[in-house]
């Protein structure tokens, strides 16, 4: 990959049919791919994206109530507040971008894609033993089963027991995925993954409740001294005594008990919410809210898109008259009308959420991949794999999928800024997730009941959805202008 | 092209359909189903209160019932034709049906029924000549007279139903003592029919208070088949005006859909959304012709200055404006312009003025030479915010479109033709390109309008006003089964129709295009 001129030398016939000083051409999407990074407008966005991404793994980090060291001034002893009070999982994911990042981007011995591949395969079996575990610990822990169950899901033995259990389930399932050729790799890697899952989840299995406040207040009283991240306040932690204080109030303005001490100089740099939230620490914190909502929706969307979408145009006739009447349906009322009513009815948690706008907006994708296989089947190329014999399975994902999958790739940039602005009306009209902040919601409390307009509650926020909104259209329209042979026609 | 729209408008039937089954299962997914949202704001602390509340309920909406045999009784509902006798409509646009007969109680082998309910069933079946004479008497006002008798209607017969349950709960424990299995429906309720097989062992420790209870219910029997009569004769007397034409008379006859009543507000949906749609397709209706005039032009002009500042300044304001969230726009518009701690130049809420209603409907000048704006001019004045919000993201979308149009049609040959023969730059824009790109132009309508209707939500919850938005977060908040599937069945309905319209506009303004 250098980007030197070869050197002009005589070469034979021969050689030149051998391919000698032939440069190698660039595979279609290296090729789009650096004609999208040569806008700079992409780049930009590109950087906004991965800045919310960071913020979103950093976010229990950066932001935290929890003091980093505190020392008590009396015995001078130390304890870590902030990293006893992680979950399993915001350890986890800083663990996996930690290691993540170096892994995927320094170059080694094997190829880029495996190791993305692999990477995804970690974190998606996790992810999967992380929400199957907290859903375990749910079942057991509930008020509907016995006592003597309950009691026994908070013995230290049963953590080890329920998460091992999980991890190993999981750890078998990601063996037969795992993009690693030889068994000795794959088994080396899902054990990894497992045996870092057990033991954040097993040392976190029941969430420790602490309040928060406290540390403050030990520190105003001279007991102990303490460190803080970024922001000295976790997203959760209001008190309606401040509420909606403008940005770079000091806590020593609203509670005058504090003037003097050290905590009583700490700001609300951007803030306070209608509950005495601060504002940055829950603006921070809803990075992971919108980043995740936005890409797992969409990826469910392309799944359920792409698979109807590749049985209507390949079997046409009956298949695609009955489908389109349902994708049709889907287009009888806009999106957000149904979106209304699904998450007004369900359960209100992060999870219903990506499934519901997933669930919805999947008819874009079909449309697409529809048109794509329509023109595809006949081509010759699937004649002959249809001729050959091949199964139904490899002619429509194998063969056509590659082929036709393009359409849908660039349109999905457009559908994650949609899904983000979807999760934030909904979250704006109070039918978002409960108990984890969002920016739609903080921008809700802007007009509050008291009829008075908190701006900073407005401007931020707003501009946090805005802005990566922008990012991933912008992102979309450079994808779209380097693929579009049209138009790239007409540029030239 | 009518034989094409007759044809859309069926294919629309079965679009409704699916669209309104998908709304009812997502009700029906939710936690406790469908009744849960019906029983729950009926959150009376008085506990027999509440049991009679549910037995009304569960009756009224046949909740026991599977979700799909539900549906299909919603449809029935809606279904403008109708069979058996025909509903009434009342003034405030209920619909009334004819009532429902009372059935028998439960375990006629254990507990027959008293001498005073076999009188009072065969009256039942004779019963005319009984009442007519007390119906006769309130004729003079038989509305008032039929709503009396509901009242009391429906109430004894929500008696009679929560007394049945409370039998079925007593029986229950009494089969698990006596370990007879299978009593239980899956809603949890008594299976009369299972025990009905046992003989009764009368030495059961809650054996007295079963038998209290179908005494109990012997009583609310004949309570109800008394009522049940008098209402069933009030209503064959007709008090309110029928709905739709008789076809065959009491057998088939066409009318209009009925609803339902949204029990959260106690009123007829119909008559909700009849005050709700026309504000949502009024800011719609204005949004519409602003968004075309300013967005086609600024397409065409951005297309033919391709490659100049202009064209690359406004690509990127389309883009931008394509992604504020409306919700942001919304908030910052009430904030700065509409609020009174900034510019305060704008209404905050509402549609009219508090005193609109008092003033002329054209602008004039008062006796003392004051201006008063009257009443249009203030609807104007207070759906300005909302239309601006509304315009701005139809404006990029479209802008867009016509933009990317125009280029398409600036590298065809007969442009090039036209150019070599020497027709200047605005001629060839105007004349050849821009009339070429008018169908891509008119096609993004169907892109454009639903995501303006979607944006109306929105709106209409920032700025208070009282459209479909606000009707359907309301009804979804309340958990309001009948007013949700009847704001989005009218929504679909609109929606569709618009679309169809934006497809005969096509065939209007392409020629080549026939739907023959």
């Amino acid at each position: 990959m250098t980007s030197k001129r070869p050197e002009l030398r005589v070469i034979s016939g021969i050689d030149a049919m051998r391919g000698v000083g032939a440069t190698e051409p660039k595979g279609f999407w290296a090729d789009a791919w650096s004609r999208v990074l040569g806008r700079t407008g992409a780049i930009i966005a590109l950087g906004w994206i991965g800045v919310i991404a960071l913020l979103a793994i950093f976010a229990p980090l950066l932001a935290s109530g929890h003091p980093l060291v505190l020392t008590d001034t009396a015995t001078g002893t130390r304890s870590w507040p902030l990293f006893d009070n992680l979950s399993a999982s915001d350890l986890l994911l800083v663990i996996g971008a930690v290691v993540g990042v170096p892994w995927v981007s320094f170059p080694l011995r094997i190829a880029r894609s495996t190791r993305l591949a692999a990477l995804l395969i970690a974190g998606l079996q996790a992810g999967l033993t992380v929400v199957a575990s907290v859903g375990v610990a749910e079942w057991f822990g509930s008020p509907a089963r016995d006592l003597a169950l309950r009691q026994a899901s908070r013995e230290a033995w049963f953590a080890w027991a329920a998460s091992g259990g999980v991890a190993l389930l999981f750890a078998l399932a990601a063996m037969f995925v795992s993009p690693f050729a030889s068994r000795a790799a794959r088994l080396v890697q899902v054990l990894i993954v497992a045996a870092l899952c057990v033991v954040c989840l097993s040392q976190r299995w029941t969430p420790a409740l602490v309040d928060v406040d406290r540390y403050s207040e030990l520190e105003a009283s001279g007991a102990a001294t303490a460190i803080y991240t970024l922001v000295p306040w976790s997203p959760t932690q209001g008190r309606t005594s401040l509420n909606l204080v403008p940005p770079g109030t000091r806590l020593a303005d609203k509670l005058p008990a504090f003037e003097g001490t050290v905590p009583g100089e700490r700001r609300f740099v951007m803030g306070t919410d209608n509950v005495g939230r601060d504002a940055l620490s829950q603006m921070l914190h809803a990075c992971r809210l919108s980043i995740s909502i936005g890409i797992v929706s969409t990826g469910l969307a392309v799944l359920i898109g792409v698979s109807v979408g590749a049985l209507m145009g390949y079997f046409g006739g009956k298949v695609d008259l009955i489908f389109f009447r349902v994708v049709e349906i889907f287009m009888a009322i806009p999106v957000l009308f149904l979106l209304i009513v699904a998450a007004g009815v369900l359960p209100r948690n992060t999870y219903v959420m990506m499934a519901i706008i997933g669930c919805v907006t999947w008819t874009g994708a079909a449309r697409f991949t529809r048109a794509e296989f329509l023109k595809l089947r006949s081509q010759d190329f699937v004649q002959s794999a249809r001729a050959a014999g091949l199964p139904l399975r490899s002619i429509l994902f194998r063969h056509m999928l590659p082929n036709g999958v393009t359409p849908v790739l660039v349109d999905s940039s457009f559908a994650v800024a949609a899904a983000i602005t979807f999760e934030a009306t909904l979250s704006f009209l109070g039918l978002g997730p409960e108990g984890q902040p969002s920016w739609g919601q903080l921008l809700a409390s802007a007009t509050g009941a008291t009829g008075l307009f908190n701006w900073w509650l407005a401007i931020f926020p707003g501009l946090a959805i805005f802005l990566t909104v922008l990012s991933y259209n912008v992102l979309g329209e450079a994808l779209r202008d380097a693929i579009d042979p049209k138009l790239r026609k007409a540029a030239q | 092209m009518l034989a094409y729209v007759v044809r859309r408008l069926l294919l629309m039937i079965p679009t409704l359909l699916g669209i309104t089954l998908l709304v009812f299962m997502l009700l029906a997914l939710a936690p406790g189903g469908i009744g849960a949202g019906l029983t729950a704001s009926s959150g009376q602390v008085d506990g027999s209160k509440l049991a009679l509340q549910q037995a009304y309920l569960e009756d009224r909406y046949g909740l026991k019932d599977p979700v799909l045999v539900q549906y299909g009784r919603w449809l029935a509902r809606i279904a403008p034709i109708k069979f058996g006798t025909p509903d009434q409509i009342t003034l405030a646009g209920e619909h009334k049906s004819k009532p429902r007969a009372i059935d028998a109680p439960p375990l006629p082998e254990w507990f027959p029924l008293s001498d005073a309910a076999i009188a009072a069933r065969d009256a039942a079946t004779l019963k005319r000549g009984v009442v007519a004479a007390i119906n006769e008497t309130e004729r003079e006002d038989a509305q008032r007279a039929y709503r009396r008798l509901e009242t009391d209607y429906v109430s004894s017969r929500a008696a009679y139903r929560a007394l049945t349950k409370k039998l079925g709960d007593e029986l229950i424990e009494y089969a698990i003592a006596q370990q007879i299995s299978g009593v239980r429906t899956s809603h949890g309720d008594c299976r009369f029919d299972v025990i009905a097989t046992t003989p009764a062992k009368r030495d059961a420790s809650n054996w007295a208070a079963i038998e209290a209870l179908a005494t109990q219910i012997d009583a609310a029997y004949i309570r109800a088949l008394k009522s049940y009569q008098l209402i069933d004769v009030a209503f064959a007397a007709k008090p309110f005006r029928e709905a739709g034409v008789a076809i065959v008379p009491a057998v088939i006859s066409i009318g209009s859909p009925d609803l339902g009543v949204a029990f959260s507000k106690g009123r007829p949906s119909s008559v909700l959304i009849a005050s709700a749609l026309p504000v949502t397709i009024l800011l719609n209706v204005i949004a519409f012709p602003i968004i075309y005039l300013i967005a086609v032009p600024s397409g065409v002009l951005a297309a033919a200055r391709r490659g100049k500042w202009f064209d690359i300044l406004s690509g990127g304001l389309f883009v931008a404006l394509w992604s504020i969230p409306v919700v942001w726009s919304g908030v910052l518009a009430v904030g700065y312009l509409a609020s009174n701690q900034y510019v305060g130049a704008f209404p905050v809420a509402g549609l009219h003025d508090s005193l609109a209603d008092s003033w002329t409907f054209l602008p004039s000048f008062r006796d003392d030479g004051a201006f008063e704006r009257g009443y249009l001019l203030d609807l104007f004045w207070h759906i300005c915010l909302p239309v601006a919000c509304l315009v701005y993201t139809g404006f990029a979308i479209l802008a867009k479109q016509t933009r990317a149009a125009m280029l398409d049609n600036y590298s065809a040959d007969y442009v090039r033709t036209a150019r070599a023969k020497g027709v200047d730059r605005g001629t060839v824009a105007v004349h050849h390109v821009f009339r070429n790109s008018l169908l891509p132009v008119i096609t993004v309508f169907v892109t454009v309008f639903p995501a303006t209707l979607a944006g109306s939500i929105v709106i209409e919850r920032i700025f208070s006003v009282p459209g479909m938005g606000s009707l359907l977060l309301e009804a979804i908040t309340n958990r309001d089964r009948e007013l949700v599937l009847a704001n989005t069945f009218m929504v679909a309905c609109v929606n569709l129709l618009a679309l169809l319209l934006a497809d005969i506009l096509y065939a209007a303004a392409d020629p080549r295009v026939s739907y023959e």
